[in-house]
């Protein structure tokens, strides 16, 4: 970094700076990977840190719910844990988008129309969850089935969707892959779809970061 | 092949980086000034002499908004400037071998 900043300063000095072609190559591999991994949104650091924590929490959650003989829910307490994981995900995706997108506005930005869609799939599920809740639906599709499987397909698929109307494979894959562990929990019990979805989680979440860590070091344009 | 084919709008160090770091965002997108600024770590007076070479030869665009104290800068390469990174890195791989 000091050393791409002051070969900078002495092109400003001399305008051709005596760069010879290795020095210029390793300048410009240096200035890409940086501007790529301050441009990333999701960092490969975070989202392991996220897969890390969605692990323990889904972990503590299925540890309290899997003796229940009728599913009763999460204990009281585990809710601290699930409250903390929620508080400090947010949080930190919040500032790291944050952080790497100062400055930047067009294409990649999320339009209005998105921010929209994806909201309304998030309220949409609780919405139901409520409705279910109130229709004397059992504690085991409520708080236990549903929570763990629907919000994840429909949320996951509605990110795809989105994704792939932009050409963003990468992470329609991801949305697709979150969509599927909210499928694969359904067929696991209301206890058992704490584990699916902090091992699938964990695994999507994992294999989004090696995929990025990838794109940043890869040769050629963005 | 010898160094001189390589483009020499874009080798100079402080360009290359300029180059290098917008070509590092989504196409389409565009950076504020003073976030190049920042991560190139030049004055607004040498950005400014670069930037303006940079895009007397169709590398990039600016555009300014607003007036004032609340106006804001955006820049980003243009398809020409893109192609021009392209050129510019197979020419230095072939300088190299490979880069």
């Amino acid at each position: 970094m000091d050393e791409a900043r002051n070969s900078s300063e002495a092109g400003i000095a001399g305008e051709d700076g005596g760069l010879d072609p290795r020095e210029a190559a390793t300048l410009f591999e240096q200035t890409r990977l940086q501007a790529r991994r301050q441009f990333e949104p999701a960092p490969p650091w975070l989202l392991v840190t996220r897969a890390v924590m969605v692990l323990v929490t889904c972990g503590a959650v299925w540890l309290s719910v899997r003796g229940q003989h009728s599913y009763q829910g999460p204990t009281a307490a585990v809710l601290p844990v699930v409250f903390t994981f929620v508080v400090v995900n947010l949080g930190a995706t919040l500032l790291v988008a944050k952080r790497a997108t100062s400055g930047v506005s067009g294409r990649s930005r999320l339009r209005r129309a998105e921010i929209i869609v994806m909201a309304v799939a998030w309220v949409a599920v609780f919405v139901v969850m409520g409705v279910l809740a109130g229709a004397g639906v059992s504690r085991a599709i409520v708080y236990g089935l549903y929570p763990t499987t629907v919000p994840f397909m429909v949320v996951g698929l509605a990110w795809a969707a989105i994704m792939a109307a932009r050409a963003n494979w990468r992470s329609c894959g991801t949305g697709l892959a979150v969509a599927v562990v909210g499928a694969v929990g359904a067929f696991a019990g209301p206890a058992g779809a704490w584990a699916v979805l902090g091992v699938g989680l964990f695994v999507v979440f994992v294999g989004n970061a090696a995929a990025t860590a990838w794109a940043q070091r890869r040769t050629g344009p963005r | 092949m010898t160094d001189d084919a390589l483009d020499p709008l874009i080798h100079v160090p402080a360009r290359l980086r300029i180059v290098a770091t917008l070509a590092a965002l989504e196409p389409g997108d565009t950076l504020s000034f003073t976030r190049l600024q920042d991560m190139i770590g030049l004055t607004p007076g040498n950005l400014i002499v670069h930037l303006r070479k940079l895009e007397d030869a169709d590398y990039l665009t600016s555009d300014k908004t607003g007036n004032g104290a609340g106006s804001r800068t955006t820049v980003a390469l243009t398809s020409s400037g893109r192609a021009a990174l392209d050129a510019y890195t197979h020419t230095l791989r072939d300088l190299l071998g490979g880069l």
